[in-house]
């Protein structure tokens, strides 16, 4: 059985024919791609096509690739969302946006005063303080709602989160040491608040709450699959796992079910066992791989986070004069396990995001590469921030591909520019336009649950290179086009993921996964990309609409 | 109810091949029926002999001696999660440091948790590379934060420089860190009580009998009984043996009554003790303490 749909514009991203208005699908893949005239003449030695219009005032695009992400995104659904913005559960329920603190609290004391186990913690994510800036939530803010259990507030970022005092009690908070990661009032009383993974260790010991476990569950694969479709999406990254031993059967089962709507690709966690036995385990992890679930890409993280200030920079390190961050990994073992991977054959993504980073991971891959010579390795930085021009002229020769955080210019262009990295060199960060003009292959990401996942908005990102407080990153050579944005979102992400042949373009033999969207975002351009509706995807030629989009 | 003791944290920190591994080895050797639980980075570097495995486990191995290692596998929170759900709990826990990990940081996990508290932070100090790792382009200012942080410092290694470097390396941390006592060792090998119990507060730890076994030749111990003695004069004494003396602990008496004395980090800590008096003293430190008898004269 093969259908034509039609619709009224489809970007292939296929240089040979970029925009078509039909596309014929057979047995999950792309018969062709066209006119109606184009569908006609395979009907001769293909049999009857049967035309679909259902979608003929929309536009199609390759289903989006969501290059970063980690399935962590679908863990919080069963508890409470109290971000800034309107955001969709993998229910279609729209969780409604939270405007103050004030709000926030508000709406927490409505749950509390309605739930049947008054004594259970209460468990809230995605609270935005980037928003409030008049003050910071603290203990008396949510030993409002109550002190008689817990109550926590997970951010946004997930590097942060606030408890009150039920929580610092059961803990039995101490160690004035350790100020960096409790925030203490002039006083130093601790105010609630706890950075990177102290934070999540309190909430798991004193609420008993195992997030490790529900991070991994069947429940949240399906959530986040849930979450990413209604952005676009039909092929993600969990892009770091640990996969223990017998993790990939159950995973497996849930992802090759019909109904789930998303191919996944999964980074193994480099550095999570010795290189001999890494490889190993990744040779026997990639048994599992199927059509929808694959086991492709090594994933070694190598410094923080710039706004956390643990990325490492080179000198004069932080703008405001923080101290210089850290290693996640010693450059020397980094090196070691670059080299073990490249002489096994298996693709490396490299999380760096300071400059002295991005320096020492290419250096090490460089290294690896003379030991293990390997011309299409594919090795990826990923985030790699603040990359300068030299960088990507390196990467090129070296044969590297980036993945640039371009979330990262909305949500925390302001800090870098004022915070973190000072005007001028926050001019560079996520510099899509400078790795295009140097030949480094690109994809760009969200780092969901970090940032929200929904890839027009990061192209939207790449594009306009605006942040939240609406000042623009840059002087205009780090901004790619329109084009070149979707191209990233789609053909670059696959490239980076080694499966361009598969994916990532609506071609003849490719796989019929597909994002439908309510407008043609090159006629919509670069101010109202975000804003498209995403009517649904078409997954191996499987239709999933998202409810209530017009 | 008295408040349950809180497991001890200590945290072994240095650069990438300084010898933790040898350290936490040793000190595995002389558990003597403490539960310690060791987190390190990597089974095979442990070298365990196979006949003191009583059970593997997914990412954790059970010792005959009752201690367990655990592989931590770059994932400290879920290991510290899955030590903290044993049963029973450790009564110690170890944890070797990536060689770029900030103790610190590590040092919070404890902070946060009810029933942890951090013990010490242990740094050690490559003799024969402090050289090449106080100037490395990008590790300096980690390797330096590594020894700020430490409440025991130990230079590794010292078979591998020659006398002029050790003695360089000696006073330079010395004089920047006068309060941190210092030790040395090679393979590693540093008696339990001189590592652990840094900041312990219970007199159970205390060292009962005189010295076990042969120490090895960077480190001394004395053991003595001591009469009726005033805590300033105790203090004072140990004062005059400060950059030497690594632990001391005693259970004496004065006019008001009987106390423990506890040393160890550069602090004296001084608490009531509840039972009689024994006396009993105890005094680990460098080669460069006095002789015994020098220290019987002065007890």
């Amino acid at each position: 059985m093969s259908i034509i749909y039609q619709a009224k514009s489809i970007r292939t991203m296929n240089p040979h024919l970029p925009h078509a208005t039909h596309i014929a699908v057979r047995d999950g893949h792309i018969l062709a791609v066209g006119t109606k005239d184009d569908m006609d003449g395979w009907q001769a030695a293909w049999g009857p096509l049967e035309l679909n219009t259902d979608f003929a005032t929309r536009s199609l695009l390759p289903g989006f690739i969501e290059g970063h992400s980690h399935m962590m995104e679908g863990m919080f659904w069963d508890y409470h969302y109290v971000g800034f913005y309107d955001r969709e559960g993998p229910d279609g329920t729209v969780w409604p946006g939270l405007k103050s603190i004030d709000e926030v609290v508000a709406k927490l004391k409505e749950i509390q005063a309605n739930r049947k186990d008054k004594d259970a913690p209460l468990l809230a994510w995605g609270f935005d303080p980037i928003y409030f800036t008049d003050r910071r939530m603290n203990d008396a803010d949510l030993d409002s709602v109550s002190t008689d259990c817990a109550v926590i507030v997970l951010h946004a970022s997930l590097h942060i989160l606030n408890a009150n005092n039920f929580v610092m009690e059961a803990a039995d908070v101490k160690g004035a040491d350790n100020s960096e990661f409790i925030r203490r009032d002039e006083n130093g009383k601790p105010t609630g608040e706890f950075l990177g993974q102290l934070g999540f260790y309190m909430a798991m010991r004193t609420t008993g709450i195992n997030l490790l476990a529900i991070a991994s569950s069947p429940e949240t694969l399906v959530n986040f699959a849930n979450v990413a479709r209604q952005t676009g999406v039909t092929t993600a990254t969990d892009l770091v796992n640990p996969m223990p031993e017998g993790s990939e059967k159950p995973m497996r089962e849930t992802i090759d079910a019909d109904d789930f709507p998303m191919r996944l690709v999964v980074a193994f966690q480099g550095n999570s066992k010795e290189p001999d036995e890494a490889v190993a385990r990744m040779q026997e992890l990639q048994e599992s791989n199927s059509d929808k679930l694959r086991f492709s890409l090594i994933k070694m993280v190598a410094d923080g986070s710039i706004q956390g200030f643990s990325a490492r920079l080179k000198w004069p390190h932080y703008y405001n004069g923080a101290e210089n961050g850290l290693w996640y990994i010693e450059p020397e073992r980094l090196g070691e396990y670059l080299k073990a991977y490249t002489k096994a054959g298996m693709q490396v993504h490299v999380h760096t995001n300071g400059d002295e980073c991005t320096e020492v991971a290419l250096d090490k891959i460089e290294e690896a590469l003379r030991a293990h010579p390997w011309p299409d390795h594919r090795h990826t930085l990923q985030h790699c921030q603040m990359a300068t021009r030299a960088h990507f002229k390196r990467m090129k020769s070296l044969g590297v591909g980036v993945n640039l955080f371009s979330n990262h210019l909305y949500y925390w262009g302001d800090a870098h520019i004022n915070i973190t990295m000072g005007p001028e060199r926050a001019a560079r960060l996520d510099d899509a336009g400078g790795a295009l003009a140097e030949g480094v292959p690109l994809a760009i990401h969200s780092d969901a649950p970090v940032t929200a996942l929904a890839p027009l908005f990061t192209a939207w990102c790449a594009v306009n290179r605006r942040s939240s407080g609406g000042v623009t990153l840059g002087n205009g050579t780090q901004n790619i086009s329109v084009e070149e944005a979707l191209y990233a979102i789609t053909m670059g992400a696959a490239y980076s993921l080694k499966m361009e042949n598969e994916v990532g373009s609506l071609e003849t033999g490719k796989r019929a996964d597909i994002a439908i969207l309510a407008e043609d975002p090159i006629d919509v351009g670069a101010e109202g990309l975000k804003d498209i509706s995403v009517i649904g995807t078409m997954l191996g030629g499987i239709v999933h609409l998202n409810q209530g989009r017009d | 109810m008295p408040t349950p003791r809180k497991i001890p944290l200590t945290i072994i920190s240095g650069f990438l091949g300084s010898g933790k591994t040898s350290l936490l080895n040793h000190l595995l050797t002389q558990a003597d029926g403490r539960r310690i639980t060791a987190m390190v980075n990597d089974f095979g570097a442990l070298n365990i002999d196979a006949e003191l495995i009583a059970e593997k486990h997914g990412n954790q191995i059970a010792l005959t001696n009752g201690c367990v290692c655990c592989s931590i596998g770059d994932d400290l929170m879920r290991t510290f999660i899955e030590v903290m759900q044993q049963d029973p709990l450790p009564e110690h826990i170890i944890i070797e440091a990536s060689g770029v990990a900030e103790p610190t940081r590590i040092a919070g996990f404890a902070s946060v948790d009810p029933q942890m508290r951090l013990d010490g932070i242990v740094t050690l100090v490559d003799a024969s590379a402090h050289h090449l790792h106080s100037k490395d382009p990008h590790l300096a200012d980690n390797y330096a934060k590594q020894i700020a942080a430490a409440h025991l410092l130990v230079i590794s290694k010292t078979d591998l420089a020659d006398a002029e470097t050790l003695a360089t390396l000696r006073d330079e941390l010395r004089v920047a860190y006068p309060q941190v006592p210092l030790a040395e060792a090679t393979h590693g090998h540093m008696p339990i009580d001189a590592v652990l119990g840094l900041n312990a507060d219970a007199p159970h730890d205390l060292p009962s009998g005189p010295p076990s076994g042969p120490m090895d030749h960077n480190f001394v111990q004395w053991a003595g009984h001591l009469s009726p003695v005033p805590r300033h004069e105790v203090i004072k004494r140990l004062e005059t043996l400060r950059p030497h003396v690594l632990r001391a602990k005693g259970i004496l008496t004065d006019c008001d009554g009987a106390y423990v004395i506890h040393y160890a980090a550069g602090r004296v800590e001084i608490e009531p003790f509840d039972g009689d008096a024994s006396g009993h003293f105890v005094l680990i430190g460098t080669p460069a303490l006095p002789d015994n008898e020098a220290l019987a004269q002065l007890f």
